[in-house]
């Protein structure tokens, strides 16, 4: 078939001619851009910057160095590299070599992957902090700290996970990067794309201007990811080295609302009633799971649309219907590269069959999100101090420069970056 | 003090990005979709160029438009960049002063908006989550249930043209639509082609809807109530009459016209250009090419009159080649016979260069498909089926089907094809209703979907020099040529049904009737097969030579020997010799047939025979 | 026995600590099993790094131009001079159904501007590409593939393209020409 291809597209019609005025062909080269040195210095700088956080938010307890990597994050990461590969896309192409086996991943894709993996394992977020150009560029722009309350903004944490899945779903079906496609701040750091993309990305923008991070709290699939590692995470992030005095100020710094106040049952019910809700919310995360599967799977073919073969082939079948109608040009292209219909229907087959299959695995992933949730807010905990969530906090450093236990950054507290 | 300082820079530079923002955002709106490179004016005034002629204030306004729109792109991009950048700029310095003003300034404790009480805040989140869940099932649910209706109508929609005879009225409206979109007439014409092909049967099984007459004899009687126009609405499209299969609908033939006396003969005129195409029919208008060293030319004369009407050459086509290729005496530059769809006419040469033009000559689009690398000359005749042409490519180094759009040229779709050249032409045969596209060549008869291209089937069983071309009737699609076989293939699914070997034709092509297939030799006999089991019912010994095809009109059959010797024979089970005269001129060509007339291309002329 | 009598009366931070081991395990188990098993999946030379058009493949469809990220498409059109026919009547460079061959603006194929012809001998002339004007449109090629000996052709300039995760021409390409290629292959060029 490629070799058939490639005869009816290179036809010689014309011979080549032979110059007898002494005409020699034109040298022409193209280069190849070095992009190993880039890609070295890309890693040297995200384990660097990683580092540096990690120093500042252990050993110095001061958010300053922080600010100073998010501005270097957005200028070298952001508008300098253009932000790709960034790490939150990276979820995909790992996601496609693991079913893919034709996929050779770069290496730099599996470092931009693993590392802040790895370092949220062992310190937390701190690629969140600042590494991180769209937490940092949220960060850059946020002057006020305007709260949502909590429990919208636990529900609006549901989305990166279902985001994830997706994200997870179309990349293993070789179908798109739903992330790479929908970043609203790509177009920025590029100074140009998609006019809808770019307007969502800058009314997030806006919107972080008056509160912590909406894209990261909200919409980031890797932040829920690295939320997993960072809540089991081996060292912890600690407020203050001293004695927590419960003065609440801490608790109003924090731009991703990760710290909670001390919590003594005040509501109260029967611990029966409690128990009840939980066994209840267990019993129904199974029917959830299975519920979510059978959901995605009814759903899978409206899902498969978005690859595009199976487009391709909804086309062909029209086509067929109605011969007359004008081509289009993938359906010129289609004819045009020789192409058959069995061909096609039997990639198209496969597609269905295998977004069947993957529907299937995710709905039950989202039925398991959703239980899980669930269950995790019917369990209920007694805290004696302000304390750091650690899945949601981002190493951020705001709430070291108010703690007044936190004995340099009192002194500095006038001159330090809100 | 500094504090003032930062707000009001803070201030103004919000001022300036919001209506800079504005600015670019309305502009985007506004110029969203127009590409100034790509602009509808433009485009249209450069083809009206191309069609008139020298039409030098056409062609300054053109220029002016091209440079103001080329102008209009760099500037717009240049600008988009400025304002970007200037944009850029603007946001860093708002962000820098805002952050410099709230320096210093705690996020103090503002007021609590959530429950002091977390449980209760747990609770409000689980019922958020809850709803929200049930919102997502919701909606998921919605999507299955939009979306798997949709499809189930539409399958069946599919299947129901197929199958259900209640709904065969339907099945020929879908048929029409499909076949030819842009003329009414062809398909009454088509239909009276059936009728005529199958004329006991039609008759005896009127209520048997499955059968393509019935077809015919419901819509019939529309037709014919009609008062009959001055211009017979039969056509003959294509070489061989339409859709290439040997069988024209035309009624009130002569059968009796001598040149040499004028007996019968409406007008003759000297061909200008030599050629051994064959003339085509379409309303009142003649078409025929002609070429030599000199030109090559797409010819239209009124079929009434016999006057030249207008003829086009086939010049400055990109790729052309500028030392015509070497061709053969018998063969010419201009042997494939032109194709019109009764609103466009399309011609080829044997240099590669197809031409189209529209019903008063004025030229559509020309594009040369690459020389064709054949040792006597390109042969093969053109065919479009709705808006599509059909070029059958087939030459030594790259054969090839190609179709193109005939408005425009473009290329619908283009299969390579195994194989030799040929000087074999494609026709459509209707299997169960369906269209299939046939071709032959060496080594295979093969069948194509022809709004698609895809394969449908292929049987190997030619061989030689293949010039004849295959027909069909009932579904059966016939093949046979010299130093080959015969063969009666299935079109459902390609299977041969069976084949023979007592006489094979050299040039001339087969037709059929529903019971007999007419073989007609290069060295003078016409055989007839039953084209059920293959069997030689009868064959005549004429002792001519014949390379025009036979053609089936009015139950009768019509055949030329190149001497210019006419026989007509009866299409029944006798298969007798009506008649058989001199007309006076060698003729290689088939005759083109429409109500009354026949037009008749002969080595030097080209002359229209109508009972007077 | 008592132990585990013991474990639930002073258990909530007890079994709190324990799970969250058991998540660290888990946790740290996974980063290893996914890096050592991905690790695998690395091959230095043959990663899927950049993004390239088959010209084989290519029908021209004119997404390119419109497509790409960047303001001006990083598709650019290549001219391979060894594949050329030099021919006076070049279907890249004039309209189809060109009068005269001039240069005026009813003639010409490129809408930017972007080729320039040379004389070299009768009845030679040499193509060349400006790639600041080239936008990538492709009108040049379909003309060349249809009527020439496809020596115009379309190519991911690796100097311009930013590599991204995903390229959105790809995403749209008519044809599924576009593809990740690994470094050896970055241009795929003709002659």
């Amino acid at each position: 078939m490629a070799s058939l291809r490639g005869m009816s597209q290179a036809q010689i019609r014309f011979p080549k001619p032979d110059f007898e005025s002494g005409y020699q062909y034109p040298e022409l080269s193209y280069v190849v851009p070095n992009e190993t040195l880039w890609v070295w210095l890309d890693i040297f700088m995200l384990i660097l910057l990683m580092g540096i956080v990690t120093w500042a938010v252990y050993k110095k307890r001061t958010r300053r160095p922080i600010f100073w990597i998010s501005v270097i994050s957005v200028a070298y990461f952001g508008f300098f590299r253009s932000g790709c590969v960034c790490s939150i896309g990276s979820i995909q192409n790992i996601a496609l070599a693991m079913v893919d086996s034709t996929y050779h991943l770069p290496l730099t894709v599996l470092l931009f992957f693993i590392l802040p993996v790895l370092f949220a394992f062992l310190f937390g977020r701190v690629f969140c902090a600042g590494v991180c150009p769209f937490g940092a560029l949220q960060e850059l722009v946020n002057v006020k700290n305007y709260r949502l309350s909590r429990a919208v903004t636990v529900a609006l944490g549901m989305i990166p996970w279902l985001y994830l899945i997706f994200a997870i779903l179309y990349a293993v079906t070789r179908s798109r990067f739903i992330i790479c496609q929908f970043d609203p701040f790509i177009g920025i750091f590029r100074l140009g794309g998609d006019v809808g993309l770019i307007l969502f990305g800058a009314l997030l923008l806006i919107l972080s201007v008056f509160t912590g991070r909406p894209f990261c709290r909200f919409l980031c699939p890797y932040g829920a990811l690295l939320s997993l590692f960072s809540s089991v995470s081996i060292w912890k992030i600690r407020l203050t080295r001293k004695n927590c005095i419960n003065c609440e100020l801490c608790h109003n710094s924090c731009p991703v609302d990760a710290i909670r106040a001390p919590y003594a049952n005040k509501v109260k019910e029967k611990r029966t009633a409690g128990v009840r809700r939980l066994v209840g919310y267990l019993a129904i995360l199974p029917l959830l799971i299975v519920s979510g599967a059978f959901l995605m799977r009814s759903a899978s073919p409206d899902l498969s649309r978005a690859n595009k073969e199976v487009r391709l082939y909804d086309l062909v079948e029209e086509h067929e219907a109605n011969p007359e109608e004008e081509l289009s040009l993938e359906l010129e292209a289609f004819y045009g590269q020789g192409r058959t219909m069995e061909e096609l229907a039997s990639t198209y087959e496969a597609k269905q069959e295998e977004f069947r299959f993957y529907s299937t695995v995710a709905g039950a992933f989202i039925g398991l999100v959703i239980g899980l949730a669930l269950i995790r807010l019917s369990v209920r905990r007694t805290r004696k101090r302000y304390e750091i969530h650690h899945a949601d906090c981002v190493a951020c450093g705001m709430c070291f420069s108010y703690c007044p236990q936190n004995k340099p950054s009192v002194e500095s507290q006038k001159l330090s970056e809100s | 003090m500094n504090k003032d300082i930062y707000r009001n820079v803070a201030a103004i530079t919000a001022i300036f990005i919001i209506s800079l923002s504005v600015m670019l955002i309305t502009n985007y709106f506004q110029v969203r979709g127009v590409s100034p490179l790509k602009m509808e004016v433009v485009e249209t005034l450069k083809q009206l160029n191309d069609t008139s002629s020298d039409n030098l204030e056409l062609q300054e306004q053109i220029r002016q438009l091209d440079l103001l729109a080329r102008r209009a792109y760099f500037i717009q991009a240049d600008h988009l960049k400025l304002g970007v950048y200037i944009l850029l700029g603007m946001v860093l310095v708002f962000v820098t002063s805002l952050r410099f003003y709230f320096k210093g300034e705690m996020h103090i404790p503002d007021k609590e908006i959530d429950p002091i009480d977390e449980w209760m805040l747990k609770s409000k989140s689980r019922k958020y989550i809850t709803w929200g869940t049930l919102g997502l099932v919701v909606v998921a649910l919605l999507f299955v249930c939009l979306s798997s209706p949709f499809l189930k109508t539409d399958k069946t929609d599919g299947e129901a043209a197929e199958t259900l005879l209640a709904e065969n009225a339907q099945a020929v409206d879908d048929s029409e639509i499909a076949e030819t979109p842009l003329k009414p007439e062809v398909p009454a014409n088509e239909l009276d082609m059936i009728d005529e092909h199958v004329p006991a049967e039609a008759r005896d099984t009127i209520d048997d809807t499955t059968n393509d007459a019935t077809l015919a004899n419901e819509v019939l009687p529309a037709v014919s109530e009609e008062p009959r126009p001055v211009v017979s609405k039969v056509t003959h499209n294509a070489f061989r009459g339409n859709n290439s299969n040997g069988i024209s609908a035309a009624k009130g033939i002569p059968v009796k016209w001598d040149l040499g006396s004028g007996v019968n003969i409406a007008w003759k005129k000297e061909v200008p250009r030599q050629g051994y195409n064959s003339p085509v029919i379409n309303g009142n208008h003649v078409f025929f090419t002609g070429a030599d060293d000199k030109a090559r030319e797409l010819y239209c004369y009124d079929l009434t009159t016999g006057e030249p009407q207008w003829s086009l050459e086939a010049t400055d086509i990109p790729g052309s080649p500028s030392v015509l290729p070497k061709v053969t005496e018998d063969t010419g530059l201009a042997s494939s016979t032109v194709a019109t769809d009764g609103e466009r006419v399309c011609a080829v040469f044997a240099t590669g260069d197809v031409i189209c033009a529209d019903m008063e000559g004025k030229r559509l689009w020309g594009k040369n498909l690459g020389v064709p690398d054949n040792h006597y000359g390109f042969a093969s005749s053109l065919l479009i089926w709705g808006n599509t042409l059909f070029i059958q490519y087939d030459n030594n180094s790259d054969p090839k089907l190609i179709a193109l759009d005939v408005a425009t040229g473009n290329q619908r779709w283009v299969k390579n094809r195994a194989g030799k050249s040929c000087w074999s032409s494609p026709a459509i045969a209707y299997v169960d209703q369906k269209p299939q596209l046939i071709l032959m060549g060496n080594p295979a008869i093969t069948a194509y979907n022809p709004a698609s291209g895809e394969q449908l089937w292929q049987v190997d069983c030619m061989g030689g020099e293949v010039c004849s071309c295959p027909c069909s009737v009932d579904g059966v699609i016939f093949g046979a040529n010299e130093y080959a076989k015969l063969v009666a293939i299935n079109g459902a699914d390609g299977k041969i049904l069976w084949e023979s070997s007592d006489y094979l034709p050299e040039v001339s092509s087969p037709a059929a009737t529903k019971d007999l297939l007419y073989i007609a030799t290069s060295y003078g006999v016409l055989a007839a097969y039953d084209t059920k089991t293959g069997a030689l019912v009868k064959e005549h010994e004429l002792n001519v030579e014949f390379y025009s095809s036979p053609m089936i009109v009015e139950g009768k059959l019509y055949l030329f020997s190149n001497d210019g010797k006419m026989h007509i024979f009866s299409t029944d089970k006798e298969f007798k010799l009506l008649a058989s005269f001199e007309t006076g001129e060698r003729t290689m060509a088939t005759p083109a047939f429409t109500d009354g007339k026949i037009v008749v291309r002969t080595e030097k002329s080209i002359y229209c025979v109508a009972a007077k | 026995m008592k132990e585990k009598k013991d474990q639930p009366k002073n258990s909530p931070i007890k079994r709190r600590e324990f799970i969250r081991l058991c998540g660290s395990v888990v946790a740290g188990g996974t980063i290893l099993a996914v890096a050592g098993g991905m690790s695998w999946k690395v091959k230095g030379e043959d990663a899927s790094l950049f993004w390239q058009i088959d010209p084989n493949v290519c029908t021209q469809c004119g997404r390119c131009e419109t497509h790409c990220v960047l303001p001006v498409s990083a598709v650019k059109c290549i001219h391979a001079n060894k594949v050329c026919g030099y021919c006076d009547l070049c279907g890249g460079y004039y309209r189809s159904n060109v009068k005269d061959l001039n240069t005026a603006a009813e003639n010409m194929m490129c809408p930017t501007g972007a080729i320039q012809r040379k004389f070299v001998e009768d009845p030679y002339f040499e193509y060349t590409i400006d790639e600041d004007l080239c936008n990538g449109c492709g009108k040049c090629v379909k003309g060349c593939t249809s009527f020439g000996n496809g020596s115009l052709y379309l190519q991911i300039k690796q100097d311009l393209c930013l590599n991204c995760n995903e390229c959105q021409i790809s995403t749209v390409c008519a044809s599924g020409a576009i593809t990740r290629v690994p470094y050896a292959t970055a241009y795929k060029l003709k002659g």
